[in-house]
Parts: structure tokens; C-alpha cells; sequence
């Protein structure tokens, strides 16, 4: 199928200033739009201890203000430019990105220049974000049923700080966070040497380089970040916890696992996998949990993705009245099944369709085509991999989806945690 | 680049046209109206069997039977079971799926175009000759039953379910969601006639956009859908309740809440209705976007909230506006009042010139944007379609905007925002909730997160006359005869005794024998004004971090009214 299905590849000009900060240019002039991603090699996973949720409450910063843009002023801009606007944090990066009607390019370069270089701190400032981020938390988090369970999983699944505390943070580290510290972290990690930006969309490429040029040319260099240790040693931290969740109505249960990082022969073999076993309504859990044996509610599952070791997981609502060991044996026997008899040929055609599928889609917006090629640029050095990514997906056989599945995921090396509710009765004897 | 050159922002490049060729249109001999958009860009393609008729054409007795018949259509067909239907759908990497909406119902495709016939073939299969297996509709009930339980865990559909009853009455739109009871009574047989008497072509449109041949697409078309029989298809109208006449207070008790769900609302208007593009452009100033006003002074002033956001939901037959925030729980009256007070500003004051076309070029702007992907560009013609809007609708949207003047955003913003006649819903613990937010409603009714209306009493504190923490500085602004005059109270509290200096621009003034009851402050402060003892007599009211009130002075015939909020101090 994928040799008679050619696609065209995604234009890409790369290229760096003087000053470090690395440009990539995609050029398509199919609809009069233009996407700008920036990508500071940053995240979550960067973070010290007793500061966790900075890199992500910085994000917020980004937004307040810098020499020449008042706070607030970046939304105001973008807005009424007719553009639509976001930053967000990972364990891995914090990214801000734009999409303008293609006149109006040059102001996202004026902004995004104006806060890498004089971004303005101050503490009312800090203050009222930190008051935000407490709430993005509590929206998210803190009062969703299940909100917390993938945070708790990984420090489950991960031993080393660096990767198994959350991006969303603590409330006691988010309030000690300083002024100072804010200084300091945009320093660090916010220089042009430490960042990617990428443009994707209807522009005319001279124009835009010399738009960079004049934007970003004159923003100093700093000196490299301090070196981060992302090593984990393959066992899991903990395999069972039980979790109380006074908001779910129903117990839950969550699988992880930890498996190598994203762009190796088994990572890509996992996910495929994981396509397998939980993605689509003819996936074999689906089938077999929620059509089959009846006995989940929901059910799902996803690779996260990261530089260093990253996992995969499994998770299911069962019904009230089910065995929560049941629907996991289920589940491990599936596994079990792929680690000795690999994929079916059906499998394997319907992964390549839907891989193909999935390429020609994210090509469709400048934003996605945006994101994409900032993470090769940033993680791999390599923008043009986002032409190359499909056929490695595609060169993935069912024996290397059989040996990672065995490898990986048939074992007991994995983190199990339970979601047990408690629910308002409790509550109310304790307050009345 | 030199700094003077970073001080404004740039002017934009030469500006680009971008325009949505209208699409081409045919009507099958059985009625079905055929709409075909041909973009070759991509190589994929979409298709969506719409029909005019979704769960407000549900029966009397019958609630939940459209929803159900829809999500039963890829649950086995004459030729295929459901597992084989799943199956050659995603073996394409192609997707089908069906969902009906208060006023529609959509059948959607997508694919590669490289198999633009195999998924052509699987959605007739669908929409023309499903079976509605008994085990697999009895799979269905049994979940669709713990899923509603499971949605009333969350804060927004609680939020969503109370505010869709008080502002739709006995209209179909108040039910966001079927009865247990309700499902229970599904059954096979009248799924089928359901399906025979609403899935007919003169009550549908086929609609395809992306990589296909007219004529091609045309001919497969009345091979697959060309013996599909005609129906009826009847129109229906509701009643719409009448103005509530008072503002209303509805909280759901969420014990153990991290935040309070908020959301105001009132009756508003329909898709087609006139004043449609003045509202967007108000609602934009208001509070449709990260820009807009509630968001600027909610979150970015207060820090109150995540997200503040105003909404316009605007159906077929009626609809409805909402303003919304997830807040701490503590800040909840705080969040109230500052709501109000943006509701009242845009009805109170025209909005500057700027403010205006900075909200009208945000909606034109975006414009091109929303039609960057197929699948947005699908959208915004299936839409236009289905809401009978103009065959020009999408040429003429900027214009229409750009029309809108500053007298069109107060005229619509004081015809459909009615802050003295809103209902307000919290979802959140009511204990906490209900004495910072029962001052501003006329009534107040509880409800626990089953649905169950509780006794309001229970959840008043017995404690409200503790004295308030009125103690720091407060910064007050007191309008004399129209001019704004600021003044500074600093206040000492043990219990209920108040201490402290009011400072003005004429003098300062010691306050001995202030006392605070419930959140009611009381004090004067003695003042020497040019020789003269003057005593001032403050009464103010106390919201957490604001107050407001009068002030007394023998000098002036009538009080003074005053608002201010406290500093920031440790607590």
C-alpha cells in the first residue's frame, strides 16, 4: 500500500543564527495562514527539588509581559490580529506557538523576540500567575475524579527525580517559588542557544529570514544549561499503591510500564503495540473488555513519549460489579498472546493504513506540521525526520512488535496502581 | 534591531485574500440534496450524511431513542456485525461515526482518498440498512446506564444539566441527558421504526469535501443512496418559558470541592436570529476569548480562576448565553461580583472604538484558520447548511461582521444580558458556597449531585454573625457628587472592635469604637479639618477582599457611597 501512496515531503530549510538560536523554515503557501512554534529545551524534567511545577508556572510568565508588550499584551495582540495563540509544558520542553493569517507574521516574531529577550518580572505578577496555576491545578487535577492517577503513576514507574515528579507541581513548592527564582530560571534555560524556531505556512522565505534576522539577531547568547541525568535503571520504583479518590465513582485501575525512549526500533514497536491492544473499536481490548467479557466502563490507554525512558499505559472504569484481577488478567493474556504469536496480518495492514492516515493528516494544519518538526529540531537535531518518521514506523515488522511486547510489557516489571473511591458518605460523618 | 524600533508592534506584509469557493449543488430524484466540494490539496476525504432532525425530535415517552438509534447505526448493519463493521473501517485507517446533536444528526466519514469508495460503501451500509442487534443494543443500554452515572462525578455536566433546566423550562433543550428510567425502555422494534420513519432523504443532505470527481461521486451516489425511499419529514415547534423576573440561585452540593463551577445564564437567541453577528462580536468583547473582559479581569487581574469565559449557544430554535468559571471555593462572591459587574458594564457603557475593532478583527482573522483543515472546512459548510443559512454565507461572514457598530454591541448586549434575571448555578461545596453567593440572588434552591433538591436551611452556618476579617488596608474611592475621591482605612481588629486611621486628602481621622457584626462594618472617625473637629460615620460591607458603603459627614447633606478592596497582607 505504501508504494503506491507516495507522499510529497514536507519542504524544509534549516539554518542558525549567530547567537545559537536554530530556524526552520516550511514554506506552503496553500492557504494565506502562518504557524511560528518556539521550543525552549525545557520542561518539567529540568526542575530542582522543592521548586516542582516552575518550568510550567514560568510558562505563565511568558504571558505577563515583557519590555515593550504590557501584560496581557500578547493575547491582546494576537487576538485582534485575528490569530490564535498557546504556550505549554511538558517533562520535556515548554513550547509557545502562534497561528496568524500570513500578513501578520511579523508581530509574532515581535513578540516572540520581545520575551526572549526582556521578559518582565515582577511580583504582583508572580503572585496572580501563581494564583492562576493553583487553579489550572484544581480544574485538572484536584477536582476531577481520577485526576491525579497518571502523576501518581509516575512516581510509580520512575525512580529518578528528573522524570517521575509532575509538570503540574505542588501547592507548597508553587508558593515558595521566588522572583529570584524566576529571574534566574529565564536566564538559564529562555536564551536564544537553548531554543528552536520553527515557521510553517504561506510566506516568502527571504522575508522571513531577514524578519528573523532583525527580530532575534541581537538576543545574547548564554552560556548551556547544566547537563540533566535522565538515566532510570529498568526496574519500576513501586509496583502496587492504592490510591483514595474521593471524587471517583467508581474503582478504577491503572497499568504502567517502562519502556525505552521515543524514535528506538522498541519504541516504536510498543506504540504500535499499544494500537493493537487499545486504540479503535477493533482493538483487542476493546473487543474483548468492553464488547466480549462486558465489563469495563471505559477504557484506554497511551505512550508517553519522552527523550529519556519513556511508558506506555493501560487503564480501565470497570463496572461496579466486576473483578478488577479479571479484566487485569484479561489484559496481561492479551499481552501474553502478542509476546508469543505477534500481530495478525489483519493488524499489521490496518497500523500501516492508519499511520499513513495519520501522516497525511497532521500535514493538513501549519500548526501541527509547526510542532512537529520543533520536536525533531529540538530532540533529535533533525527537522527532516518529520519526512522520515512514517517509513521508520512502516519498516516495523510483527516480529519486532512480538520481541518488544515480550520484552517490555509480558513481565511483572510494571506498576499497578488502584483507584479506590471514597465517597461522600465518608465526607459527610466527617463534617456533620 | 534598536530599541526604538522594538517599541511598537510592526506592520503587517501585503494582506492576502482568502475566499471559500462556493460549493456545488444537486438534489437526488429521491430528494436528498447532494453538496460537493472539490479540494485536491489533500489526499483524503470526507464525507457527512446529515439529517435536520436530532434529540429534540424525540418522542413524547421516547426520550434518548434518537441518541440511541444513532450511536446503534455501526452496530451491525444487514451484511456486516459490529466487529466486522469496526474492522474493515479501521483496516482502511478510515473512521465512521454517528452522533445526533439537540437539532441534528451526523453521520461522518473519513478517509484516505485512496479509499474514498471502500468508506463511501460502509457509511450507505449505516445509514440505509442497520439491524439493531438485541445483544448489542442490550450492551448498549447497560453502559449508556453507568455512564450517566458516571458523568454526574463531574463538575460540568452537573453545572451543564441545571443550567439547561432553568433556562429552557419545558423546552427539549432543558434535558442534556436521558433517565436511567429512560433507557431502560429502549427497545429493538422501535428503534427500527424510529430509524424507517426519521433516516429519509428529504429530511437529509449528503455532503462531501476533498479529493473526488464530481461526476464520478455523483454516479456513486445514485447507485447507493438512489433507491432510498422518501418520508415524511415534519417540522416541530416548542414553547419557550417565560422570563423568569428574578435572578435565581441554583447550587449542587459537591462535598469535598476543590473549586466552584459557576455559570450565569439566560434565555438568548437562535442561529438565524438578526442580531447574530452584533451578539458574536459583543460576546467576543465580553468574554469569548483569552482577550476578552471577564478573562482580563477574572484571571489576569484577580487571579481568581484558570479560565473566564462568556458563551453564546445559539440552536436551531432557540439559545441560550452563559457566562463561566471554575473558581476557588473561597473566592466564589468575589467572582459573582465581578461578573456582574462586566455583565452591567457592556450594557451600561459603549465600548471604545478600539475595543470594537480589535473583537471584529479577531473574528475575521480566525476566519481562515478554521478552514486550514479539511476537516474545519467541512465544518463551517456542513453548518451553513444545516442552520439554513445563506448560500453566500460564507462570502459575506466578514462583511457582516465588519458592519457591526458600537450602538449594535450595547443595543444586543441590554436585549440578551439580563443580570437581574439570570439564573446562577455553583457546583461546589454549599456549604462554603451558599453564604458568599446568597446575596445575590432573589432565591436560592440546593440540589445534591443525584439530582435530589435538599433543604436549604441545613446548609446555613450557624455561625454568620461571626464577626468578618476586616483588618489591613484598604484602599476606598468615595464619589462625591460624581467626582472620584480616594481615601486610605487602616484597620486593627480584636474579635469585634475596630481600630484605626481613615486618611484623606483634607485630614486624617482615628477610629476608636469601630465594631464589626457578620460582615457589617461600623466606625467613626474622628477627624481635625482646618481647626474644625469633623466626625465621619463609615458603614461599610465587607466581601472577603472588597467593600463598599457610605460615608457620613455633617458637612455634606447625604451619604457618600464608597468601594474599595483591601491590599494585600499576610493571613
Amino acid at each position: 500500500m505504501s508504494e503506491i501512496f507516495k507522499l510529497p515531503p514536507i519542504e524544509i530549510e534549516e539554518y542558525s543564527l549567530a547567537n545559537g538560536l536554530r530556524v526552520v523554515l516550511n514554506a506552503d503557501n496553500s492557504i494565506p495562514v502562518v504557524s511560528i512554534a518556539v521550543y525552549y529545551d525545557v520542561g518539567s524534567r529540568n526542575e530542582r527539588e522543592g521548586r516542582t511545577g516552575f518550568a510550567h508556572l514560568f510558562e505563565h510568565m511568558m504571558f505577563q509581559g515583557s519590555a515593550n508588550v504590557p501584560k496581557a499584551g500578547h493575547f491582546q495582540h494576537i487576538m485582534k490580529a485575528g490569530g490564535t495563540m498557546n504556550g505549554t509544558t511538558s517533562s520535556e520542553r515548554t513550547n509557545y506557538y502562534e497561528t496568524l493569517p500570513a500578513d501578520q507574521l511579523p508581530l509574532a516574531l515581535w513578540l516572540e523576540s520581545d520575551r526572549m529577550l526582556s521578559l518582565a518580572v515582577t511580583q504582583e505578577n508572580l503572585d496572580n500567575q501563581r494564583e492562576a496555576v493553583k487553579e489550572e491545578k484544581r480544574l485538572r487535577y484536584d477536582n476531577q475524579p481520577y485526576g491525579q492517577i497518571f502523576d501518581l503513576i509516575n512516581e510509580m514507574i520512575y525512580k529518578n527525580f528528573a522524570n517521575s515528579h509532575s509538570t503540574i507541581g505542588s501547592m507548597e513548592h508553587l508558593d515558595d517559588a521566588t522572583v529570584e527564582d524566576v529571574q534566574e530560571f529565564f536566564r538559564i534555560y529562555y536564551a536564544p542557544n537553548n531554543a528552536v524556531i520553527v515557521l510553517s505556512g504561506a510566506f516568502e522565505t527571504q522575508t522571513v529570514k531577514d524578519l528573523i534576522e532583525t527580530y532575534f539577531g541581537d538576543i545574547p547568547s548564554q552560556p548551556l544549561p547544566p547537563s540533566l541525568d535522565v538515566a532510570e535503571p529498568t526496574e519500576v520504583a513501586a509496583t502496587y499503591k492504592e490510591w483514595e479518590d474521593k471524587l471517583a465513582p467508581f474503582p478504577a485501575f491503572l497499568i504502567g510500564w517502562k519502556i525505552p525512549p521515543r524514535r528506538s526500533p522498541e519504541f516504536y514497536a510498543l506504540y504500535l503495540a499499544g494500537k493493537i491492544l487499545y486504540d479503535g473499536d477493533s482493538s483487542r481490548l476493546y473487543q474483548n473488555l468492553v464488547k466480549g467479557e462486558e465489563s469495563v466502563i471505559q477504557l484506554f490507554g497511551f505512550t508517553d513519549e519522552r527523550r529519556g525512558p519513556s511508558s506506555i499505559f493501560v487503564g480501565a472504569i470497570p463496572k461496579p460489579e466486576k473483578d478488577l484481577s479479571k479484566i487485569r488478567e484479561t489484559i496481561m493474556r492479551e499481552i501474553h498472546d502478542l509476546a508469543v504469536h505477534g500481530p495478525k496480518t489483519e493488524e499489521m495492514e490496518k497500523i500501516e493504513n492508519q499511520l499513513v492516515n495519520d501522516a497525511v493528516r497532521m500535514r493538513q494544519s501549519s500548526m501541527s506540521r509547526a510542532q512537529q518538526i520543533a520536536e525533531f529540531a529540538l530532540y533529535d537535531g533533525d527537522p527532516t525526520l518529520v519526512n522520515t518518521e512514517l517509513d521508520d514506523l512502516l519498516a516495523v515488522t510483527s516480529d519486532h512488535i512480538r520481541n518488544a511486547v515480550g520484552k517490555y510489557l509480558n513481565t511483572e516489571n510494571r506498576a499497578l496502581l488502584d483507584v479506590v473511591p471514597v465517597g461522600k458518605e465518608k465526607k459527610l460523618t466527617q463534617s456533620r | 534591531m534598536t530599541p526604538e524600533l522594538r517599541k511598537n508592534p510592526p506592520q503587517p506584509l501585503a494582506p492576502v485574500s482568502f475566499d471559500v469557493p462556493k460549493p456545488f449543488e444537486t438534489t437526488l430524484d429521491n430528494g436528498l440534496r447532494v453538496i460537493i466540494f472539490e479540494n485536491e490539496r489533500i489526499p483524503l476525504v470526507s464525507y457527512r450524511l446529515a439529517l435536520q432532525s436530532g434529540d429534540v425530535n424525540d418522542p413524547d415517552g421516547g426520550t434518548g431513542i434518537t441518541s440511541a438509534m444513532v450511536s446503534m447505526l455501526t452496530e451491525g448493519t444487514l451484511d456486516y456485525t459490529s466487529l466486522q463493521l469496526a474492522e474493515k473501517i479501521e483496516r482502511l485507517g478510515a473512521n465512521i461515526s454517528a452522533s445526533a446533536s439537540d437539532d441534528f444528526t451526523i453521520v461522518a466519514a473519513s478517509s484516505l482518498s485512496l479509499y474514498s469508495a471502500e468508506i463511501l460503501h460502509l457509511l450507505a451500509e449505516v445509514v440505509l440498512r442497520p439491524t439493531f442487534p438485541e445483544d448489542e443494543l442490550d450492551l448498549y443500554r447497560r453502559n449508556t446506564i453507568e455512564n450517566l452515572k458516571f458523568q454526574r462525578s463531574q463538575p460540568g455536566f452537573l453545572a451543564g444539566e441545571q443550567a439547561a433546566r432553568l433556562v429552557y423550562g419545558k423546552h427539549p433543550y432543558s434535558k442534556v441527558s436521558p433517565t436511567a428510567a429512560d433507557i431502560e425502555k429502549l427497545d429493538r422494534d422501535s428503534l427500527a421504526t424510529f430509524h424507517a420513519s426519521t433516516f429519509v432523504p428529504n429530511n437529509a443532505m449528503f455532503i462531501v469535501v476533498g479529493d473526488v470527481k464530481r461526476d464520478e461521486f455523483i454516479g456513486e451516489m445514485n447507485e447507493l443512496f438512489g433507491d432510498w425511499q422518501r418520508g415524511n419529514s415534519e417540522s416541530i415547534e416548542f414553547s419557550l418559558p417565560p422570563a423568569p423576573g428574578a435572578r435565581t440561585l441554583t447550587i449542587v452540593d459537591r462535598p469535598g470541592s476543590a473549586q466552584a463551577n459557576i455559570v450565569l445564564t439566560n434565555l438568548a437567541v437562535k442561529r438565524v436570529d438578526p442580531d447574530y453577528f452584533p451578539l458574536i462580536v459583543m460576546n467576543q468583547v465580553l468574554g469569548a476569548g483569552a482577550s476578552s473582559r471577564v478573562f482580563m479581569n477574572l484571571r489576569e487581574e484577580k487571579g481568581y480562576t484558570y479560565g473566564a469565559y462568556t458563551r453564546l449557544g445559539t440552536k436551531m430554535l432557540a439559545g441560550d448565553f452563559e457566562a463561566t468559571a471554575e473558581v476557588r471555593t473561597a473566592v466564589t462572591g468575589d467572582s459573582l461580583k465581578e461578573f456582574f459587574y462586566e455583565l452591567n458594564r457592556i450594557r451600561d457603557e459603549k465600548v471604545g472604538d478600539e475595543e470594537l475593532a480589535d473583537a471584529k478583527n479577531f473574528l475575521t482573522g480566525v476566519f481562515p484558520l478554521r478552514a486550514e483543515t479539511q476537516e474545519g472546512l467541512t465544518n463551517l459548510i456542513v453548518n451553513q447548511h444545516l442552520y439554513g443559512l445563506p448560500e453566500d454565507y460564507l462570502q459575506t461572514y466578514r462583511d457582516n461582521v465588519d458592519a457591526v457598530t458600537v450602538e449594535d454591541v450595547q443595543r444586543v448586549a441590554i436585549k440578551h444580558l439580563r443580570p437581574s434575571e439570570m439564573a446562577i448555578v455553583i457546583v461546589g461545596d454549599a456549604e462554603e458556597v451558599l453564604p458568599q453567593a446568597s446575596n445575590y440572588a432573589d432565591t436560592v434552591e440546593i440540589f445534591d449531585t443525584d439530582g435530589i433538591k435538599q433543604d436549604a436551611a441545613k446548609y446555613a452556618r450557624a455561625d454568620t454573625n461571626e464577626a468578618a476579617d476586616v483588618a489591613g488596608t484598604w484602599k476606598l474611592v468615595i464619589d462625591f457628587q460624581g467626582q472620584q475621591m480616594p481615601v486610605s482605612l487602616t484597620l486593627e481588629q480584636t474579635v469585634d472592635s475596630v481600630s484605626g486611621v481613615l486618611e484623606t486628602m483634607l485630614g486624617n481621622g482615628e477610629i476608636a469604637d469601630g465594631k464589626v457584626s457578620g460582615n457589617k462594618l461600623s466606625a467613626t472617625a474622628k477627624a481635625d479639618m482646618q481647626g474644625q473637629p469633623v466626625d465621619f460615620t463609615i458603614a461599610g460591607k465587607v466581601d472577603v477582599d472588597s467593600m463598599s458603603g457610605t460615608i457620613t459627614a455633617p458637612i455634606v447633606p447625604d451619604p457618600l457611597p464608597f468601594t474599595g478592596t483591601r491590599q494585600r497582607h499576610d493571613r
